[in-house]
Parts: structure tokens; sequence; C-alpha cells
């Protein structure tokens, strides 16, 4: 496929391996993290890990949407879900996030009418075709994912759609960054930036890594050679006593981003004060909920919610997940009391969750290690 | 009971195959081409290599032309791709 087989030659991988090599300098322990999903997904898919030195080491950072959920947010999307004749739209992920009485699956199977999406224009689809009922689209998703709804919140005011409600989600990629950083459990050597997010708002917003934190960054793609790629970037920055935000990912991303999207967002969301991330607590202006303008289309101001906040299940330990404090492994509950199958934490149900994209990839390389 | 119907259910649902990637719920975006415009409603029928079609929003690249490559994320083209960046 165009755009994607040169990304995935295996001779290519292999110079870069080598080159990899020769750039780490033999008793220092490296430790970069990788900030979204997305590159877990494709690290242990392609087996990255088994191609960089022993001493660099990937840390999977807090870049999926729903594994950040707070189970407060599903026990109000459940809720919402119950309210009567509606028709609830989500992407297929959330359907399995534990809430703190069921998941949304848990919630169809009682009788609530819950489908699932692929886009949000797929759910406003929905609601002009049943426009007796209001249909509610629980939106999640970083900056890459932001402008696909409001678009479609757009459409559905312009177009006059009565039925179609949003309740919002979105969550901003650079105030949990810096939450990390200020961290002082955190270890890290640098950072391989998001790609897609980046796509929307550019290189521009992680400047401040280097500046103020003193790490560098490479925004890279998800194919293997980009994840590779960005690991020599970042070497070889630290090897050149560089610390800056390299674009490993130029051939899409700009280095402004995509200031219609941009634009978009504006129109449509406001920061909240303050967010929760499961895990990670309270992060100030970190999520977005719809400006004055849309909020005849706000879920959350049409109907009442909950708003109930819920611990995270105590034998989880997703936030020091997130973190990279700990791997996935490292978990008491990890491959035995949670699953893909039955997740007790968020990171086991996202596809692009570390105990997901780990149980799935991961443990099989562990295992022989083990062995 | 219910347990018993919802795992039914989540045997039955589509839900996205952990072992490929959710390409909405990930920071996942796929190259298409355009295949058709409505240009009245700003959509664009477009297709993977795969032969997959989708009804894409193309208002964050607008203008496009059917043959043109888009990077597409949930239903929404996010980045356009050209021949001279990608090679």
């Amino acid at each position: 496929m165009k755009y994607v087989d040169e990304f995935r030659d295996p001779a290519l991988g292999e110079v870069l391996a080598g080159e990899i090599l020769g750039l780490v300098e033999p008793g220092h322990h490296y430790k970069f993290m990788e900030v979204c999903g997305g590159h877990t997904h494709s690290i242990y898919k392609y087996g990255i890990d088994d191609l960089l030195p022993a001493n660099v080491e990937l840390v999977h950072g807090p870049g999926c949407p729903v594994c950040v959920i707070p189970m407060g947010r599903v026990d109000d999307g459940i809720s919402l879900a119950h309210e009567p004749d509606v028709i609830f739209t989500c992407f297929g992920d959330m359907l399995r996030v534990p809430g703190s009485d069921g998941t949304l699956l848990d919630a169809k199977a009682e009788g609530a009418d819950i489908r699932m999406v692929y886009s949000p224009l797929d759910a406003l689809r929905i609601a002009k075709a049943n426009p007796d009922r209001p249909v509610i689209f629980f939106a999640i998703g970083f900056e890459t994912t932001a402008p696909s709804t409001a678009l479609t919140l757009k459409r559905a005011k312009a177009e006059g759609v009565k039925n179609f409600f949003c309740m919002c989600n979105h969550v901003t990629i650079v105030p949990p960054l810096r939450a990390l950083l200020d961290s002082p459990d955190l270890r890290l050597d640098g950072f391989i930036g998001p790609g897609h997010v980046s796509t929307v708002v550019g290189v521009r917003p992680f400047e401040f890594i280097p500046a103020e934190y003193k790490k560098p960054i490479a925004v890279a793609g998800f194919e293997p050679l980009d994840v590779l790629h960005a690991i020599h970037m970042i070497l070889t920055q630290i090897k050149e006593g560089r610390c800056e935000v390299e674009n490993q990912y130029a051939r899409v991303v700009p280095y402004d981003g995509n200031p219609r999207a941009l634009e978009v967002m504006a129109e449509v969301f406001e920061l909240r004060p303050h967010f929760e991330w499961r895990g990670m607590g309270f992060i100030s202006q970190s999520g977005l909920k719809l400006s004055e303008a849309y909020a005849d289309l706000d879920a959350e101001i049409q109907y009442s919610v909950p708003g109930i906040r819920v611990a995270d299940p105590k034998a989880c330990q997703c936030g020091e997940v997130l973190k990279g404090v700990i791997k996935p492994w490292e978990c008491k509950v990890f491959g035995s009391g949670c699953t893909p199958e039955r997740p007790i934490g968020t990171c086991m149900v996202s596809s692009e969750g570390a105990c997901a994209a780990y149980y799935n990839y991961g443990r099989f390389a562990r295992e022989r290690e083990v062995v | 009971m219910t347990r018993l119907i919802a795992d039914a259910a989540a045997a039955l649902a589509p839900t996205c195959d952990y072992t490929t990637g959710c390409i909405t719920c990930g920071d996942v975006a796929i190259p298409m081409s355009v295949m058709r415009l409505d240009d009245e409603r700003g959509l664009a029928l477009c297709s993977d290599d795969e032969g997959n079609s989708e009804t894409v929003e193309i208002d964050l690249v607008a203008p496009v032309a059917p043959g043109d490559k888009l990077l597409v994320h949930a239903g929404t083209a996010i980045a356009r791709l050209t021949e001279e960046v990608s090679a």
C-alpha cells in the first residue's frame, strides 16, 4: 500500500537498528516515552522493542483517550443511555470500559439502545434517520478526533437537526504531558511525540518540553520505520548535546498544524477549568466542553447526569502504567484478574492501551526471556 | 443472566478488534483516495487501497479533487498526502 509499505521495509529497519546501536553509550540507560497509544500498538505489533539495544527502554504514555476516561464519566454515559427513547452512540472500545456498575455493553444488554459508530458523522446520520428520538454521541479523543466532532456539531446546527446531542469528553495533549513532567517519580530522557494529534495542533505546542524541561522530542509517524527513525533522532540529539523538537512525520505534519481544524475547534469547544484523568487525577484546562453557542447540543446541559466522581479500583494500577512508573506486567492484576476479555482497568480495554497491547504481543517476548 | 446477555452481545457486536487497532479511539489515520465529491454538503466518497469506501468530511483539507490522497481519521480528512512529501 502506498504511503505504508515503504515504511515497513525490514532491510531499512535493520540499518536503522544498527545505527541506533552505534548511538547509545554503554552503561547509560535510556528511557523514552511514546506519548501516543497508536505508537504503543505499533511497537508491540512490529516487535520494535526487540530491535532496540537492551539499555533503550520505551515507556508507554497517557495517549490513549479510552484509557484516560475516569469511571465517573462512564457512569454518566450509562445514565444518559438509560434516558427514555435515547439512542446512545460511541466508538467501539468505549463499550467495554468498566464504570462503577458495569459497562455500556452491560447497559445494552439491559435494554438501552447503544450503537457503535466509526465516526461522529455516523452518529449524526442515525439522528437524521430517527428524528423522533434523541441521539447522544459520547465524544472521546485528543485533538486528532476533536475537529471531527466539532465539524459534525457544526453540520448538525447548520442542517437544523434538533435531536442530536454530544457528551463531550475530548481532552488536550499538552496539560497531561506537563503534569507528567512535573511528576517527581518520573525519569525520562526523551519523548516520541504524537503524530496525528500533531497534524492538527502542529509541532509548536511541544516546544516547551525541550525549552522548560530539557527533554528532546521527535514527533513520529506510526509505521515501524517511523518509530525507529524517531528513536534514532532522539538518540542523535542526546549524543550531539542538542535538545529540541524534531518532526520525523514531516510528510504529514506541518509545523503549525491544521489552522482550519484549530479554528473549528475554537468555535465549537471551550476549555473546562479542569478534567479528571484516570490515574492522574484532575488536570487543569485539559478537557473540552461545548461552547455557549452550542449549548443546545450539549447532552450534559440538556440532560442531567450524576456527575459523581468514582475512585479507580484499588487493585488497578493504570495510573502508574500511564505515568510510566511501572510496566504493564508489573501490575498486580495484569493477565490474571485483568484481561482484554474482562478488563478491570481501562489500559486493558482499548487496543491502544498499554496493557492490552502488551497482553496481545509483548508478553510472548517476556515469556521467551523467562525461559 | 445480565452478564450472559452482555457476553453474547459482546461476541456479536462489531467491536473494534484489539489485534488490529481501533481507527477511531487511537490516534490512527488511514490514507484514502477521493473517488467522488458532494460539493454541496462538503463530503467526499473516499476509498482505501483495499477498496473499502467511506463518506469523508473534507472541510479541513478543502478544496479537494477526485484522485487526491487524504489522511482520514474518524470519518474526517485531517491532512492531505502528496507524492513529493511522502516519497
